[in-house]
């Protein structure tokens, strides 16, 4: 997960603006924007100052990687959403009606 | 009584939607499905555009469904000042979430949305993973922590992908 996605959920939760966060922080507004979008990073100590101001924590704990799931989000992530839709109505017992062409 | 158990069918729901050009997100485990966390759910759960003319459009596509509330009171689209409404429709269960937990409505998750094609010709408008991601994080419910983590997960692991395919070109 990017920590600009992270500053991006805060603020959207706070129900603030980049330019209201921007103020909060004392952070360049183009910042945040360019850290929300991906194209940069911010720092560990920006992130948190930004998920502060927008009255959350983000409790940072060390924890056993899991990769257990990979697998099967892996083979799903390579299906259309159609097939996994199908998957799905497969799952509960039903198969849906062939796809018109 | 007990309820009568309706089939979930989530292309039902959709094409009837969409032939009454109803504006709407799909939020919850059906999106997140489409997505590709390989969940069961079965029901759909949708933010409808809280605009007149498209509440007006969405009261025929709900007729057209048979919908009725659960809870069995009348169902009133002009009083949908509850965060859920949920209703049973021919083709399942079906809810309505006009401003779901940490957004501000179908204009907020519009924007983020993409146009999910599944068959049938049924195409509609899905909330992204960053924001199925956002709503999950504001319900602040424990018992969604390994959904949300499983989205998460999903989310990384599509964005590795991406990088291995530019990185392949």
């Amino acid at each position: 997960m990017r920590g600009g996605e992270l500053i991006r959920e805060a603020r959207t939760r706070a129900g603030l603006t980049q330019i209201e966060l921007s103020r909060l922080t004392g952070r360049e507004r183009s910042v945040l924007a360019r850290w929300e979008q991906g194209v940069i990073s911010p720092p560990v100590e920006s992130l948190l100052a930004c998920v502060h101001a927008c009255g959350f924590d983000l409790p940072l704990v060390l924890v056993p990687l899991d990769e257990s799931m990979d697998a099967e989000l892996g083979g799903s992530l390579l299906l259309p959403p159609n097939e996994r839709v199908r998957l799905l109505l497969k799952e509960l017992g039903r198969e849906p009606a062939r796809t018109r062409r | 009584m007990a309820e009568e158990a309706l089939v979930f069918d989530p292309y039902e729901q959709l094409a009837t939607l969409q032939r009454h050009h109803v504006s709407f997100v799909v939020i919850g485990a059906f999106a997140r499905v489409i997505h590709g966390t390989a969940e069961l759910t079965q029901g759909m759960d949708i933010t409808p555009s809280m605009r007149e003319d498209n509440v007006a459009r969405l009261k025929n596509g709900l007729n057209d469904l048979e919908a009725k509330r659960r809870d069995r009171r009348r169902l009133d689209l002009n009083a949908l000042d509850e965060p859920v409404m949920a209703l049973r429709t021919r083709a399942g269960e079906l809810k309505l979430v006009p401003e779901p937990a940490g957004t501000r409505g179908y204009d907020d998750l519009r924007r983020h949305a993409s146009r999910e094609s599944l068959g049938q010709g049924v195409r509609p408008q899905v909330a992204s993973p960053g924001d199925l991601a956002r709503m999950l994080g504001a319900l602040e419910q424990p018992e969604q922590l390994p959904t949300l983590l499983r989205l998460r997960r999903l989310i990384e692991l599509e964005r590795e992908r991406n990088r291995g395919w530019s990185h392949e070109r």
